[in-house]
């Protein structure tokens, strides 16, 4: 691998135009990457999806050479329909549209000066892959005291690849006072790709962020998203996570709480039809005080498929007051599936309040023989239960619009 | 109450017993092995054993992924053997032991030779390397319950012994069990016959005497069908400046519908205020409940040791097989442990439950680390498992680190966790009644700690108690 | 109605009811009555259908095979099951649960389905006459209900899927007199010719609110006495002990 991928590097730096200080610090993340390979389960935080085999298994060898200078052809097809929102697509990793239409321009700030930065915090090798691979990327600021008006639907697209290795970046700060809402969504037109995603998130003092982030339309791909998140004084964060339809899929989360009364919450699904490898892994750092976490992560799991939930809630001695909570559930139908959780505290303060919960089985029997005794058959009954199951989830949802379309997507009624 | 806990604010079992000792030349290596064997007049074939897993122990690592890390330790700076003369063939009297011992475990609180009348308690008593003695022998005898040192297993039962041993931890274990095959010396050995209720308690008393010395003892506890046996462990050690290793195995097997009840409260010195010396308590326990109907509980109360770092786990192999595992874990002052359970659910219908309830106090670090593992064989099969931590102060850590994988749909697994203190208002009302706050914290502690204390034998449940107040001290503001 | 005969039951090799025989006919109301342990709550499993037991003999339900049809086919036939303990199921809503199973049970008798309107006036009306908060309706089945919630809830349900026979198991446990009165005025107004009860009880209380035709007692998985509404009075005073 490492000739291919250094060939496919010095190919990506002719094509584009980065500044020398960035290829130097790019050629450092490549290294980096080169040395650690992707992670296996040796690993702790690889222990129950080890990427390495999966790529291997599924994809075999990976092209990481991408073409940043041509431009894609947009399919307006894919938009969401009945839902004003800003756009921002990704077709193979490169930005082919950034539209913020419904916003006062001079609220937004979008650019793509800026460098790269050597010591990022939050590091492991698929981010070091990622800062060595992707291309420029892009800044979006939301300027102070000014909520959007509009959700940004971010379109992660994929058509005509095969085998390649997509990765992009997005970074957000979102100034005092200010509110962003995000509906993540892929759209893999192709298979057997391996994507990896990567987005850092600023959040400033009483600022709000609520991202969504959707992969329900079925594809063969391989995909990693790590979102960073720090945030400041009373801020809030709300994620979702509906994980449903690629082949596999990690969505990893790493939220640091630095401001007192800040809090994140994150809410997840894993609905898995087929033979399907999906993960989900938080770090919620709380590192001061009074502050709040929040995490659900509900499952059904049919014919072979595989769900794994890695939660840690983490506590410095310094946040005392805080108040930390996260519950895993999840219904295997089949014989076939299999559910890992490893709900995990690590705590250094004693005025806490923290708990976690995992549960996981089979549907409950007695609340199916209590449906069917009053009319409903297997089938019916079966579908209530699961349709409840979930819906408690979509509830957390506090956007009524995205929650309705993303009830819709998954056909859960009320 | 208070005038006890007065009493035992030091560490109450930190004296020496000044008795002459037979050592092995320090070191690890075949000739130390050899002459561990040799001393104990071993068959050839429990040497050959021994050095078949220390050829192994020469290819394995020590593991890195436990969360206290330990300065290395130099095995060839560490004795393998140590025995008090007198005592190195083991005397068949009680009142032919050298006084200086039996004085020993008076001072312990397990006087030898009157433990008949005091509670009905079997001991067997391990000073450093050797069983120094064992009680009730005859009455155990009568109903066929063989409880003897495992030396003397080795010679009088090789066919149990050669069956049984390394059969749940075998010689290809980790780093620490693999070292315990190669050199243990001495610990307790019991086979229930079958159909056999074992008519009372069985004890093994642990004492680290010998500086520079390292403990490895090996337990083997077979109960055969039908059979039921309760069996306590208790340890401690003199307070001494240096860390010294202790690295037992413990192996219990239960068939078609034995029940073992496996004890143990482990007070082996922590260190001192400074985190100065204290023991590192490194052990192998796992239970395989090979018959169906079987049950196997684990219940451990561990407020010693600078750190402890041991998992007592379960394999139920056998259909319709019960798992249980009880555990209270203090850490104060510099203490660590990484401590918990593995449940591996292979038969059907078999079940599991863990209780674990970890307090931390001082600039300690406490961990519970857990694995429940339901395969895909093990039909209409749960476990429930519910993990408490108690923190006291913000320079102490608690961990919790469970491992759950389900890989069967006709099978549930809940589990639960908390992190809690101790409330002002809980404090105030204890103290409002007249109690001091040490003694209020002890009491608010001990109901925490209620579940686990619950499952204790009684006599032992009532030194467990004190324990947990004593482990405490000086640990509340 | 309802005929059984010679039902035998065991769980796990345990013999809980032997040579059970009991008739209901239409319009009646029929009360066991039976200390802990007696077979009760077996009793109404099985004519719900639960799975678990083994058993063998007859029942007949309007000349039907009970041991024939799945429990909600016997939902659909008319058999209705207040349960001794409700269950909570989390995230499913109490009017939408109730609409799907009307609509069920109608459809499976061919019946006209109901559309959301007229099925929320129905609602409307029923929980009106339970004086049961309506709000609570749009909460989620069972949960966060008290335990008298719970039981005006079965007798909610019963009174919007009209059975023919209604099982209460154990009803009023549970209950205290102001909602004992509620959930007996429900029963009462529900008994008409062709609707029939059987009354499932430890205690005499219930039966001073609804007045059984028939008695029985029912003491390890057998009757023992059968007779009119003054045995249940005579019970009080005797005891089961007196029946053994």
């Amino acid at each position: 691998m490492e000739e291919k991928i250094k060939n496919d590097f010095e190919k990506i730096i002719e094509n584009s135009k980065f500044s020398n200080k960035d290829i130097e610090l790019k050629r450092d993340f490549l290294n980096k990457f080169i040395v650690s390979g992707f992670p296996n389960k040796k690993l702790e935080n690889w222990k129950f999806s080890d990427l390495n085999q999966i790529i291997k298994k599924n994809i075999g060898d990976l092209s990481f050479y991408t073409n940043y200078s041509i431009p894609n052809k947009l399919n307006p097809s894919i938009y969401i329909d009945g839902l004003e929102h800003n756009k921002i697509v990704f077709i193979n990793g490169r930005i082919e549209k950034i539209d913020f239409k419904y916003e006062e321009k001079d609220k937004i700030q979008i650019s793509d000066q800026f460098e790269l930065k050597k010591d990022t915090k939050v590091t492991n090798s698929l981010i070091n892959l990622n800062n060595a691979f992707a291309n420029k990327y892009f800044k979006i600021v939301i300027k102070k005291n000014y909520s959007i008006r509009k959700p940004l639907v971010i379109y992660h697209t994929t058509n005509n690849i095969n085998s390649k290795n997509i990765n992009l970046r997005l970074d957000f700060v979102l100034e005092k006072n200010s509110s962003l809402k995000i509906v993540d969504i892929f759209n893999d037109q192709s298979e057997k790709n391996f994507i990896n995603v990567f987005y850092n998130f600023e959040l400033n003092q009483d600022s709000i962020l609520k991202n969504y982030k959707i992969d329900q339309i079925e594809n063969n791909n391989i995909k990693y998203s790590f979102n960073n998140i720090v945030q400041q004084e009373n801020s809030v964060s709300e994620t979702f996570i509906l994980s449903s339809g690629s082949n596999f899929i990690k969505n990893e989360i790493n939220c640091d709480l630095i401001g007192k009364y800040s809090s994140a919450f994150i809410n997840g699904i894993f609905s898995l039809k087929q033979k399907k490898h999906h993960e989900i892994k938080t770090n919620i750092n709380h590192l001061i005080d009074n502050t709040k976490s929040y995490q659900l992560i509900k499952s059904v799991l049919e014919n072979e498929s595989k769900a794994v939930y890695q939660g840690k809630i983490f506590v410095d001695s310094k946040a005392q007051k805080t108040d930390g909570y996260q519950l895993s559930k999840a219904i295997l139908l089949n014989e076939t599936t299999e559910f890992n959780a490893k709900p995990e505290l690590e705590i250094y303060a004693d005025d806490v309040k923290c708990s976690h919960g995992s549960a996981s089985g089979s549907l409950n029997d007695d609340a199916i023989f209590y449906l069917m005794s009053r009319g409903l058959n297997y089938t019916e009954a079966k579908k209530l239960l699961i349709n409840g199951f979930l819906l408690e989830v979509v509830e957390k949802i506090t956007d009524s619009q995205i929650k309705n379309l993303i009830k819709n997507m998954i056909g859960l009624k009320e | 109450m208070k005038k006890e806990i007065e009493n035992l604010k030091e560490y109450k079992y930190g004296f020496t017993t000044d008795v002459e000792n037979i050592r092995a030349p320090k070191g690890l290596n075949e000739d130390t092995i050899k002459f561990i064997s040799e001393i104990k007049k071993e068959p050839k074939w429990m040497l050959e054993w021994r050095l078949k897993a220390f050829e192994r122990l020469k290819k394995l690592k020590e593991p890195n992924w436990q969360k206290p890390k330990y300065p290395k330790i130099d095995y060839q700076d560490l004795y393998y053997y140590s025995a008090p003369k007198n005592a190195s063939s083991k005397p068949k009297d009680i009142k032919d032991l050298d006084p200086k011992i039996l004085e020993t475990y008076k001072k312990l609180g397990i006087p030898l030779e009157e433990q008949k009348r005091l509670n009905g308690i079997a001991v067997d008593a391990v000073f450093d390397s050797v069983s120094v003695a064992t009680t009730f022998k005859e009455k155990l005898n009568d109903v066929g319950v063989i409880f003897c040192s495992i030396s003397e297993a080795i010679q009088k039962h090789p066919n149990l012994v050669k069956k049984y041993l390394g059969s749940v931890i075998p010689i290809t274990d980790h780093y620490f069990a693999t070292l315990n095959s190669a050199v243990f010396t001495d610990g307790s050995f019991v086979y229930i016959p079958e159909g056999v209720r074992c008519p009372m308690e069985l004890s093994t008393y642990f004492r680290i005497n010998a500086s520079q010395t390292g403990q490895f003892e090996r337990t083997l506890i077979i109960a055969d069908k039908g059979s039921y046996v309760s069996y306590l462990e208790g340890c401690t050690a003199p307070m001494r400046d240096e860390n010294q290793l202790h690295a037992a195995n413990v192996e219990l097997i239960a068939l078609d519908d034995a029940e073992i009840k496996y004890s143990t409260v482990q007070n082996w010195y922590p260190g001192d205020e400074d985190g100065k010396g204290g023991i590192y308590n490194f052990v192998t326990k796992r239970g395989l409940c090979k018959g169906t109907n079987s049950k196997i509980s684990w219940t451990q109360v561990e407020t010693g040791s600078a750190i402890t770092w041991k998992y007592p786990s379960c394999i139920l192999k056998g259909d319709n097989s019960i798992g249980e595992f009880y555990s209270i874990a203090i850490t104060n002052n510099h203490q660590k442990a990484d401590t918990g359970t593995k449940m591996i659910h292979l038969g059907k219908n078999t079940k599991s439950k863990i209780i674990s309830k970890g307090i931390s106090a001082g600039l300690s670090d406490m961990t519970y680390r857990g694995l429940v593992d339901i395969s895909s064989k093990a039909n209409n099969s749960s476990n429930y498992t519910q993990c408490d931590s108690l923190l006291m102060g913000n320079k102490c850590g608690a961990h919790t680190v469970p491992y759950i994988k389900n890989k069967n749909s006709k099978s549930n697994v809940a589990h639960e966790a908390t992190t809690s203190k101790i409330s002002e208002d809980q404090l105030h009302y204890c103290q409002q009644r007249g109690l001091n706050s040490e003694e209020a914290v002890g009491l608010i502690v001990n109901g925490f700690c209620k579940e686990v204390l619950q499952q204790l034998p009684m006599e032992f449940a009532v030194e467990a108690q004190k324990l947990v107040g004593i482990s405490l001290e000086g640990s509340v503001g | 109605m309802l005929k059984i005969n010679n039902l035998n039951a065991k769980i796990k090799n345990k013999s809980i009811l032997k040579d059970f025989k009991l008739e209901i006919n239409p319009g009646e109301v029929h009360a066991i009555m039976g200390p802990n342990g007696s077979g009760k709550s077996t009793l109404s499993n099985i004519l719900s259908g639960k799975k678990g037991y083994d058993v063998s003999g007859e029942i007949l339900f309007e000349n039907k095979n009970l041991f024939k049809l799945e429990t909600e086919e016997r939902a659909h036939e008319g058999i209705f099951l207040a349960f001794q303990y409700p269950l909570e199921i989390p995230g499913v809503n109490t009017n939408i649960f109730l609409k799907t199973s009307l609509n069920a049970i109608k459809k499976a008798r061919g019946e006209k389905e109901l559309d959301a309107l007229e099925f929320l006036n129905l609602v409307k009306k029923k929980a009106k006459e339970l004086k049961f908060e309506e709000e609570k309706l749009n909460r989620q089945l069972n949960v966060g209900f008290s335990g008298g919630e719970k039981k005006k809830n079965e007798i909610l349900q019963m009174s919007i899927l009209q059975p023919k026979l209604s099982i209460l198991d154990e009803t009023d446990s549970g209950l205290d007199i102001d909602a004992l009165r509620i959930v007996a005025d429900g029963v009462n107004s529900l008994r008409k010719k062709d609707n029939s009860f059987l009354i499932i009880t430890h205690y005499q209380r219930l039966l001073d609110y609804i007045k059984p035709d028939y008695v029985h007692v029912l003491i390890n998985g057998k009757i023992m006495k059968s007779g009119g509404p003054e045995l249940a009075i005579e019970l009080e005073k005797k005891g089961y002990e007196s029946y053994n």
